[in-house]
C-alpha cells in the first residue's frame, strides 16, 4: 500500500468522524426546526382542521411556497399515532 | 387626493347621497365615484349604463362599478395558476375542486373588495376625490378591518418564520459549508431572510397592508355615515361608529336622510343620540330625498342640500 493512499484514507475517516459529530450536534435543532415548520403550516392551513385561521387569502398567497411545510405536516400526521417512538428517536434512546 | 367612504345600513340612501356628493364636488374638482355594492345602482342614479366599465359622466365626474364576483374569480384563477406551476407533482390533490370550494370561503369577497380599493387608490392619482359607495354595514366593517387583522397575523407568522430561519442558520453553521464542486445528500435550506420566499412574501404583504392602513387612518381619508330617523338605522349606525372608532378610522360627516316635517322629532332624537356616540363636534346634515324624485321629475343626484362644504376637509 502506498503511503499517500493510506494517509488519504485516514483523512477520509477523520472527515467522516467530524461530519458524524456535526450531525449529532445538529440533529436536535433539525427536529426543532421541523416542529416549528409544522406549527407554521398548521397555523396557516389550520382552517382545514378547525384551528383559528388567518384570513383565507393570506393562506392562499403563501400556499405556493409551502411545499416543504406541507410535506412535514403530512409526515407529522402520519407519525402521530406513535409519538412515543418519535420521542425516543429524538432523544437517541432507540439504540 | 381625498378618499371618502359612504356607509350605513342597507336602504338608507347611501348610493344616492354618495352620487349627490360626487356631483356637487365635481363642479370644482375631479371626482371618481366607485360603487362597491354588489347591488349596483350607480348607473340607475345617473341614468347611464356602466356595466363594469368606467364611464365619463361630465368633465369632472367619472363613474365606476366593481364586479366583486369577477374580481374574486380572477384572483383565484391567478393563484391557481401559480399553485399548479409549483405543485405539478401533486396533481392528485385535485386543486381545481379545492379552488371551486374556496370561492365560497369566508374572506375572499372582502379580500376582493380590499384589493379593488387598494388598486383604485394606487392607480387613480389624477383625481381630487375618490368616493366609494360601500356595501351594507357588516361587510364594510369587515373589509375596513381586514388590513389591520391581516397585519396582526402577518406579524405572528413572520415571528415564527424568523425562528425557523435562525435555527436553519445555526444548523448551517455547525455543518461546515460546502467546498467547491462538492455535493451533499441533504437539502440545503435557505436561511437568510432575503432568500426565503415565504419570508419575502410575508414582508411584502406586511408593507402593503401597513401602507393601506396608513392611508385609511390618515388625514386624507374619511367615512360618511348615512342613516334614517328610525330605531334600526340608529342602532346599526351606533355600532358602525363604535366599529370605526375601534379601527381608528376617521368619521367625517353624519347625514340623516328622509327627514320630513312629520318625523322631525324622531329625527332630532336619533341625531342627538348618534352625536353623543360620535362626539358633539361631528358635522350633521339633514336631507329629505324628495317625493318628486320618485316620479323621475328631477335628477336623483341633484339634491338641494349642500354636502360639499362639509366634505372639503
Amino acid at each position: 500500500m502506498k503511503k499517500s493512499s493510506f494517509l488519504n484514507q485516514c483523512r477520509e475517516v477523520l472527515a467522516g468522524v467530524g461530519t458524524a459529530q456535526r450531525e449529532a450536534a445538529v440533529s436536535l435543532t433539525c427536529l426543532e426546526v421541523q416542529e416549528l415548520e409544522n406549527i407554521f403550516a398548521l397555523l396557516l392551513l389550520g382552517a382545514f382542521v378547525g384551528l383559528p385561521a388567518p384570513p383565507t387569502f393570506l393562506s392562499v398567497e403563501l400556499l405556493p411556497f409551502m411545499d416543504r411545510e406541507i410535506r412535514i405536516l403530512h409526515q407529522r400526521a402520519e407519525d402521530a399515532h406513535d409519538m412515543l417512538a418519535e420521542m425516543m428517536g429524538a432523544l437517541g434512546a432507540d439504540g | 387626493m381625498k378618499i371618502l367612504f359612504f356607509t350605513g345600513k342597507g336602504g338608507v340612501g347611501k348610493s344616492t347621497l354618495a352620487a349627490a356628493a360626487a356631483w356637487q364636488l365635481s363642479q370644482r374638482h375631479r371626482v371618481l365615484i366607485v360603487s362597491l355594492d354588489p347591488a349596483h345602482n350607480l348607473g340607475d342614479i345617473f341614468g347611464v349604463e356602466i356595466r363594469g366599465r368606467r364611464r365619463r359622466f361630465t368633465a369632472g365626474l367619472y363613474l365606476d362599478e366593481v364586479d366583486l364576483k369577477k374580481m374574486a374569480r380572477a384572483y383565484l384563477e391567478r393563484e391557481t395558476q401559480v399553485l399548479s406551476d409549483t405543485y405539478k407533482y401533486l396533481s392528485t390533490l385535485n386543486l381545481d375542486r379545492y379552488f371551486s370550494v374556496l370561492k365560497y370561503s369566508p374572506g375572499i369577497e372582502e379580500y376582493a373588495l380590499l384589493t379593488s380599493i387598494e388598486q383604485t387608490i394606487r392607480k387613480e392619482e389624477g383625481f381630487d376625490y375618490l368616493i366609494f359607495d360601500t356595501p351594507p354595514t357588516g361587510l364594510t366593517l369587515r373589509f375596513l378591518a381586514l388590513p389591520q387583522v391581516t397585519v396582526t397575523w402577518i406579524d405572528r407568522l413572520a415571528a415564527i418564520r424568523r425562528q425557523i430561519l435562525e435555527k436553519r442558520y445555526t444548523i448551517q453553521k455547525i455543518r461546515r459549508p460546502l467546498r467547491e464542486g462538492e455535493t451533499r445528500q441533504e437539502i440545503r435550506l435557505k436561511f437568510s431572510e432575503d432568500e426565503d420566499e415565504i419570508m419575502m412574501r410575508l414582508k411584502s404583504l406586511h408593507d402593503n397592508y401597513r401602507r393601506l392602513t396608513g392611508i385609511l387612518q390618515g388625514g386624507d381619508c374619511g367615512v360618511v355615515l348615512v342613516f334614517n330617523p328610525d330605531l334600526l338605522s340608529r342602532r346599526e349606525s351606533e355600532r358602525l361608529i363604535e366599529g370605526l372608532d375601534d379601527l381608528r378610522l376617521p368619521l367625517r360627516l353624519l347625514i340623516q336622510n328622509k327627514v320630513t316635517a312629520e318625523n322631525e322629532q324622531i329625527a332630532a332624537a336619533v341625531a342627538n343620540s348618534l352625536r353623543r356616540t360620535a362626539g358633539n363636534h361631528m358635522p350633521l346634515r339633514y336631507v329629505a330625498l324628495n317625493d318628486a324624485l320618485w316620479a323621475g321629475a328631477g335628477k336623483l343626484y341633484d339634491i338641494p342640500e349642500d354636502l360639499e362644504a362639509d366634505l372639503e376637509f
